[in-house]
């Protein structure tokens, strides 16, 4: 095939999960994947409302996720909360250079720049701008790997609490904003999953 | 109705004529550069090996302690599901559910459905519900998140080693190595060639829908 075609325009609807093509018939199209039975859809449904939605909640629960403590530290019933960022700054000062680094890209930059990222493809969309979709594609992928990579501060706080939990001596009890935090992965995670990248082809002359 | 012997691309929907790529090399979208095909040699045994493998350790990775610590003369052990209770007990039930869900009940669903697909289509059997384990195993192949938790054992691991003294258990060696089998399950998995498969292994029965 040399001329540079979509699939839709020439009346097929890839399935979203096996990637079967059907013929979108002339009286009503079919709704069912033949092969694997999930729903066709031309586009992903609602796909920039959804993408919206979920940003919004996203960039909302970021804000509690960085000033709320994410865990507080207890050594000898004297406590300490930690933010995230806190937690970063305790690293550097006891000269973990690397792993404060690795926290920072994943529970700071990877959130924060996938909001940015979100938002951008979404205005792209909305606004038809006439851009290089090739490399808006790589964005849109470098943003739906690089999410689920921020629960790692998620983990790293399950195993303290189950491991420091010493009684008088010292323990670590997870903070609020653990639980927005994790909301926050969550969501831009949904967020990537629902944009549709063929959008930004779409609107391409 | 016939086949349409086209693909179209998932993320620019640029239709093309399906690309026949040699194990080895990996078929690209022209357009995007989306990654369309990546054929692997015997994708179908070697999941089903690894999947096997990857049930067996799975168990032990869970429930055996990873890492404990030792304070003072008191020592205490810690496992992925400690983590999950001592979460939960701390009223933060959204976090322990999603720790739960990510790095036990998650991994542990895309391998069970892993072994299910790949050992129907190796032994030819044709199952119904085939399509509906490979599409709940594409969507949930991202919220199984073991390689995270890994790095977040070692963030762990570097943040205490500085108050108390630690030890690796048994745990951990299994965790590690079913992290290597849940990888290589990963990239052996060939998700074209498996929905081709099912499809072919639907067609052997012609009455069925």
């Amino acid at each position: 095939m040399k001329t540079e075609m979509g699939a839709l325009a020439q009346g097929l609807i890839r399935c979203h999960d096996c990637g079967y093509l059907t013929k979108i018939a002339a009286a009503g199209r079919p709704s069912h994947c033949r092969l694997c039975g999930s729903s066709l859809h031309a586009r992903l449904p609602n796909s920039l409302h959804r993408t919206l939605a979920l940003v919004i909640s996203a960039f909302l629960l970021y804000i509690p996720a960085n000033i709320y403590p994410i865990m507080t530290v207890t050594q000898l019933s004297a406590g300490e909360p930690h933010t995230i960022i806190g937690g970063i700054i305790e690293l550097i000062k006891s000269g973990m250079m690397p792993i404060a680094m690795l926290v920072l890209v994943a529970s700071i930059l990877v959130p924060l720049l996938k909001l940015l990222g979100i938002a951008l493809l979404l205005l792209c969309v909305h606004y038809r701008w006439q851009v290089d979709a090739r490399k808006w594609t790589v964005m849109y992928r470098i943003i739906a790997f690089v999410g689920r990579w921020s629960m790692l501060d998620i983990f790293m706080i399950s195993i303290l609490v189950s491991l420091v939990d010493l009684g008088g001596i010292a323990r670590v009890i997870a903070g609020p904003a653990a639980t927005a935090f994790a909301a926050v992965v969550v969501l831009t995670m949904f967020a990537a999953k629902s944009f549709d990248p063929r959008l930004i082809w779409d609107n391409q002359r | 109705m016939s086949r349409i012997e086209l693909d179209a691309c998932a993320e620019c929907d640029l239709l093309l004529n399906p690309a026949r790529p040699t194990v080895g090399d990996k078929a690209r979208c022209p357009r995007c550069g989306h990654l369309l095909q990546r054929p692997r040699k015997q994708s179908i045994e070697r999941t089903f090996a690894l999947s096997a493998a990857g049930l067996i350790l799975i168990l032990p990775a869970n429930l055996l302690p990873l890492v404990g610590i030792k304070v003072l003369g008191s020592t205490r052990d810690g496992t992925i599901w400690s983590g999950v209770v001592t979460l939960y007990q701390e009223g933060m039930w959204a976090v322990a559910i999603l720790v739960f869900l990510s790095s036990i009940l998650f991994p542990l669903i895309n391998i069970v459905l892993s072994f299910l697909v790949s050992g129907h289509l190796h032994f030819q059997k044709p199952n119904r519900y085939l399509p509906q384990w490979m599409r709940w195993l594409q969507h949930l192949e991202e919220w199984a998140m073991l390689e995270v938790y890994t790095l977040g054992i070692i963030v762990a691991c570097v943040k205490l080693a500085s108050m108390a003294e630690l030890k690796f258990g048994f745990g951990l060696y299994a965790f590690v190595t079913l992290l290597i089998v849940n990888a290589m399950l990963a990239s052996s998995l060939d998700q074209y060639l498996f929905w081709r498969s099912i499809e072919q292994l639907r067609h052997k029965k012609p009455h069925e829908n």
